[in-house]
C-alpha cells in the first residue's frame, strides 16, 4: 500500500515537471522574440530634432529602442521611453516645390497655377517627447502614405505612450474661422 | 480787365499741395498708433530677464487645432526666440530646472482663432485658401504677474505649406521679444 502511494506521488511529480517543461517555450516565447524594426527613406523632418535643419529629408528607422533620423552625416534620435504621444494626420503636398516651384511661375497663361493642381497625399506623424529635465519637445515627420501608421504601431508595441485625440479637420476642406 | 492766366492755376496747385502735405502728416502720425495695436501699451522701458520658459500652446476646448500645428508653433517660437539672443537660457515647457532660475519670464500662447486654409486653393486662385492662426501671447513673471499681453496672427497667403503660418507667427513673437526685452 505504502509502495503504491509512493509510485503515485513519483508519477505526479514527473507529470508536473513534464507539463512545466512543455509549457515553458509558450510562456517565454515573447521574451525571445527580437523587437521589430522598420526603416523608411525619404521622410521629411519638418521641425523638432536637435541638430537637424527644419525641412531636412532623410531616413527614419526604429531600432534599438529609439527612433533614428539620419541625413548624410547628421543624426538625431528619440528614445522610445521618452515618447509621450504620437499623432497621425493626412495632408496633401504639392508635387513641385522649391526652385521648381519658382520656375513654374514663369509659365505663361497660368500654366504654373495649373501645375499646382497636382498634389500627393502624405502622412504627418507628430511625436511628442520629453528630455532628461522633463522639457517638452515635438518633432513632425512627413511620411510617404502608409508608413506612419505602421511605424506608430511598432513604437506603441515597444512602449511608446499614446492618447486618443479628437480628429483634426482635414486640410483640403476649408474650415470657417472659429472664435471662442 | 483780364486777370493773368497763371494766378488761379498757382492757387489751385498750392491748395492741392497743402492738402497732400496734411494727408501725409496725418498718415505719419497714425503709424505709431497702428504699431501699438496690442491689448496693452508697450512698456516705456525694456523688460529685463535672463531666461524665458516657453509653455505649450493650449487652445480652448471649443477650438480644434491640429496637433502638428500646435507643436510647430511651439518649436518655431523657441527657434525664433533663440535667434534674438535676448536670453541666456530658453527653458521648454515642463523643464524642472527652470524653477531655480531667479530672473525668469514665462511665455504663454493661447490660440483664439484658426483657419485651416488650403495650399492648393492658394496657389491656384492666389486669393482664396489662406491659412491663419491668431494667438494671444502673454509674458508673465514667476509669480504670474502679467508683464505684457499681445494678440498676434500668423498667416500664409500665397505660396507655402499650411504649417508655414506657424513660422510667420513665430517671427512675430520673436519681434515682440526683441522689442520688449
Amino acid at each position: 500500500m505504502k509502495i503504491a502511494r509512493m509510485q503515485v506521488k513519483t508519477t505526479l511529480a514527473h507529470l508536473g515537471v513534464s507539463v512545466f517543461l512543455l509549457s515553458a517555450p509558450v510562456v517565454f516565447s515573447g521574451q525571445d522574440k527580437p523587437a521589430e524594426t522598420m526603416t523608411v527613406p525619404d521622410v521629411q523632418c519638418v521641425i523638432g530634432l536637435e541638430g537637424i535643419k527644419p525641412g531636412a529629408t532623410g531616413t527614419v528607422s526604429v531600432r534599438g529602442g529609439a527612433i533614428h533620423f539620419e541625413q548624410k552625416d547628421k543624426k538625431a534620435e528619440i528614445a522610445i521611453p521618452a515618447i509621450q504621444d504620437i499623432l497621425l494626420g493626412n495632408e496633401s503636398r504639392q508635387e513641385i516645390t522649391g526652385a521648381g516651384k519658382v520656375a513654374t511661375m514663369a509659365i505663361p497663361y497660368g500654366g504654373g497655377r495649373l501645375l499646382s493642381l497636382f498634389s500627393k497625399k502624405v502622412e504627418v506623424m507628430t511625436v511628442e517627447f520629453t528630455d532628461s529635465n522633463g522639457g517638452f519637445h515635438g518633432a513632425i515627420f512627413v511620411f510617404p502614405p502608409g508608413h506612419a501608421t505602421e511605424m506608430k504601431g511598432i513604437l506603441v508595441a515597444q512602449g511608446a505612450k499614446t492618447t486618443i485625440h479628437l480628429p483634426a479637420p482635414e486640410e483640403p476642406k476649408e474650415q470657417k474661422e472659429q472664435k471662442p | 480787365m483780364k486777370r493773368p492766366n497763371g494766378t488761379p492755376k498757382l492757387h489751385h496747385f498750392a491748395v492741392i499741395l497743402s492738402g497732400a502735405a496734411l494727408l501725409l502728416a496725418g498718415a505719419l502720425a497714425a503709424q505709431p498708433g497702428q504699431a501699438q495695436s496690442g491689448t496693452s501699451a508697450p512698456p516705456a522701458e525694456k523688460l529685463k530677464a535672463s531666461a524665458i520658459q516657453v509653455e505649450r500652446t493650449n487652445p480652448p476646448e471649443d477650438l480644434v487645432i491640429p496637433e502638428s500645428f500646435r507643436v510647430a508653433t511651439y518649436e518655431n517660437v523657441i527657434r525664433e526666440i533663440d535667434k534674438t539672443k535676448k536670453f541666456q537660457h530658453i527653458y521648454r515647457s515642463g523643464d524642472q530646472t527652470a524653477a531655480n532660475e531667479p530672473n525668469l519670464v514665462i511665455l504663454r500662447m493661447v490660440p483664439s482663432a484658426y483657419k485651416a486654409g488650403s495650399q492648393k486653393k492658394r496657389e491656384v486662385t492666389t486669393v482664396a485658401g489662406a491659412t491663419s492662426i491668431k494667438v494671444t501671447v502673454q509674458f508673465t513673471d514667476k509669480s504670474g504677474k502679467v508683464l505684457l499681453e499681445k494678440e498676434l496672427e500668423g498667416k500664409v497667403r500665397f505660396f507655402g505649406e499650411n504649417l508655414r503660418a506657424t513660422y510667420d507667427l513665430a517671427k512675430k513673437v520673436a519681434k515682440v521679444v526683441d522689442d520688449t526685452f
